[in-house]
């Protein structure tokens, strides 16, 4: 088991950058999701870490012990990789122990391991197959059965369930997660899929252009985004953005857009009247709701989409397009005049300029 | 109904193409075990009676026995140091120089474009300056430009094939850029390989001009075969036949063993 310490990363392909001063602090055991868009250095991190990429500056520590110039097998991580990396010429049982009887173990020593991880990942009918043989969800098993034989101090996934179909990709993710909590083993896990990060991750390293954009629990992501990027990325469907000025009244108001909304003041204690802002709105946490009610919005129905439970009300207010969630959809139809509000304590502002997010508390 | 014809059809073209193309090779086969008076008939003979007397000739012959095993020794050690030098240089440049890669690619092709009597003659004058020339030594010299060249150019792509991934996956493991070598990219490029050594033998096996020019007493098995056919005009037809036969018969042989070698290689591991 291990800690890992990651100081002033930087990695360059050429002259150009790729990961830019990057700082990183992840608990033993803990379940760290790298989050971010395709091409933002997720991957390229995460081969820093393991080995297979050599960085451009800075450290990296795991348990203690700087590995920056160890290569890859004597870091004590193990790796499983997006397309599996199966050995195509060996059967699932020499896939799964190469790396063992690699360091000379003993049969009496690898038998009871085998069996052990063959069971905790459903393997034992498919040992004697080779991968090819296997589909795809088998073959990612495989892959981790692999990995886990060896009872690393760190596991690193890059992608792993993203050549998967969804219903199997959520069983797996299920899985991983399970796994987790039994062996407790520090994991780095990559995804470009918010949901996928947000239901298996203790933490998450959202990512952008090589940089940290926000580091913190799924909720924390969730209901405090540190920019403008972090709260359009997470969450499904996409937050609602409005450009508005906060007006002189006696309560910190908002207005913009043809809408007028409450904010609370504990979360913006700095906002000035006249200060432009970017208000946040999460389609989720709007409902339908009585007309005067506090901050509701009124608008015509655009467009319903069933998602099941709830439904996702596209509505057009003041020539803008705002969506909400609500599970009342059934009754709406497009041309609908619907009302809806927001709590005030549920309303993000961000800096029209920077995109930081404006809350203080 | 059309449709029968058209499938008909095809297969009688498919058939009429196959006849072409084996027939002659059949029609060899089958020379070589007739006697004269059976292949000079005016009349084709499909039903003689077989003799060996044609192979127990060319056997006989030292000069033709002594083509043969020199052909053996000069194409193997070509295409084995060939596959020695070459494979792991393929590799090499299909993983860590593929920004040169193309070019030496096609450097090493470019080799193949010149005509071998644009070498051949140079080659003759160095040789007997070394002193090496009319030696197994020097025509396998001379081979290994070819086999080499050869080699890299097939194996580059069959190296580019075997994904990184899987290198990575056992330099995880702790394997060293050997190791990652021998164990995975090799097995697991090797059908690939097998392909690119056994066209690189051909290649080689059948090569005349070079050593036509290269060597004379230590002749290969393509220059004897030339020189049986300009005997005179008593020609031995069933010998000649024959003598195509054996000259055929070691690539045969060398696909065989190659594809026993490929699968110990694939099944292996360590234990
Ligand atoms: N070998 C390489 N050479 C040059 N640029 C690379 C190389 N590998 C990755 N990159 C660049 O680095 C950036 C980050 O890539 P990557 O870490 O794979 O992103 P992610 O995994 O987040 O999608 C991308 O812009 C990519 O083009
Ligand atoms: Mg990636």
């Amino acid at each position: 088991m291990a800690n890992i310490t990651c100081t002033d990363i930087v990695k360059a392909y050429g002259a150009h950058p790729v990961i830019e001063g990057l700082q990183l602090d992840i608990p033993d055991h803990e379940f760290v999701v790298f989050l971010g868009p395709s091409g933002c250095g997720k991957s390229t991190m995460l081969r820093m870490i393991a080995g297979l990429e050599e960085v451009t500056g800075g450290r990296i520590a795991i348990g203690g012990t700087d590995v920056t110039d160890l290569p890859p097998g004597e870091r004590g991580v193990a790796m499983v990789f997006q397309s599996y990396a199966l050995y195509p010429h060996m059967s699932v049982r020499d896939n799964i122990t190469f790396g063992l009887r690699r360091q000379g173990a003993s049969r009496a020593e690898i038998e009871p391991r085998l069996t052990q991880v063959a069971e905790l990942l459903g393997l034992e009918k498919f040992l004697d197959r080779r991968p090819r043989n296997l589909s795809g969800g088998q073959q990612q098993r495989v892959a981790m059965a692999r990995a886990m034989i060896k009872t690393p101090q760190v596991f690193l996934f890059d992608e792993p369930l993203s050549n998967l179909d969804a219903k199997l990709r959520e069983k797996l993710r299920t899985e991983i997660r399970k796994i987790h909590m039994q062996l407790k083993t520090t994991t780095i896990f990559v995804t470009h899929d918010q949901l996928e990060a947000m239901t298996i991750a203790d933490r998450i390293v959202l990512m952008r252009d090589g940089k940290i954009e926000q580091m913190g629990s799924p909720d924390e992501i969730f209901e405090r985004p540190a920019s403008r990027f972090v709260a359009d990325f997470i969450g499904t469907p996409a937050m609602n953005f409005v450009h508005a000025e906060i007006v002189a009244g006696d309560r910190l108001t908002a207005h913009g857009g043809g809408m007028t909304l409450h904010l609370s003041p504990q979360a913006f204690t700095t906002l000035k009247p006249g200060q432009r802002v970017e208000l946040g709105l999460r389609p989720a946490r709007m409902d339908l709701c009585e007309p005067g009610a506090e901050n509701a919005l009124s608008g015509k129905v655009v467009l319903v989409e069933n998602m099941g439970a709830e439904g996702q009300v596209i509505t057009e207010v003041a020539g803008q397009e705002i969506s909400f969630v609500t599970q009342a959809f059934r009754s709406l139809s497009p041309g609908d005049s619907v009302c809806f509000a927001i709590s005030p304590d549920h309303i993000h502002a961000f800096d029209p300029e920077t995109g930081d997010s404006l809350r203080q508390e | 109904m059309g449709k029968l014809i058209s499938a008909t059809l095809t297969r009688a073209v498919l058939a009429l193409l196959i006849v072409l193309a084996l027939g002659p090779i059949l029609w060899t086969v089958l020379g070589a075990f007739k006697e004269l008076r059976d292949i000079v008939t005016p009349v084709p003979k499909l039903v003689f009676t077989p003799t060996l007397d044609n192979f127990a000739t060319i056997l006989r012959n030292p000069t033709i026995r002594d083509g043969l095993l020199h052909s053996v020794i000069v194409v193997s050690a070509a295409v084995l140091i060939g596959a020695v030098l070459g494979i792991p240089a393929a590799h090499t440049l299909a993983r860590h120089a593929r920004k040169w890669g193309d070019d030496v690619q096609f450097f090493v092709l470019s080799l193949r474009f010149m005509p071998p009597v644009a070498i051949a003659i140079p080659f003759i004058v160095i040789y007997l300056d070394l002193g090496i020339y009319d030696t197994l030594f020097g025509l396998v010299l001379v081979y290994l430009i070819v086999t080499v060249s050869t080699v890299i150019w097939l194996a580059v792509p069959a190296f580019e094939r075997v994904p990184r991934d899987i290198e990575e996956a056992a330099a995880m493991e702790g394997c060293g850029p050997a190791e990652i070598f021998w164990r995975f990219s090799l097995p697991v490029a090797a059908p690939s390989l097998f392909g690119a050594l056994v066209f690189t033998f051909v290649l080689v096996w059948n090569e005349l001009l070079l050593a036509l020019t290269l060597a004379a007493q230590n002749a290969t098995l393509p220059v004897v075969a030339a020189s049986i056919t300009s005997l005179g005009k008593e020609v031995p037809w069933g010998v000649i036949n024959a003598a195509t036969v054996l000259l055929v018969l070691p690539p045969l042989v060398f696909i065989g063993l190659l594809m026993g070698l490929l699968n110990t290689m694939v099944r292996s591991g360590p234990k």
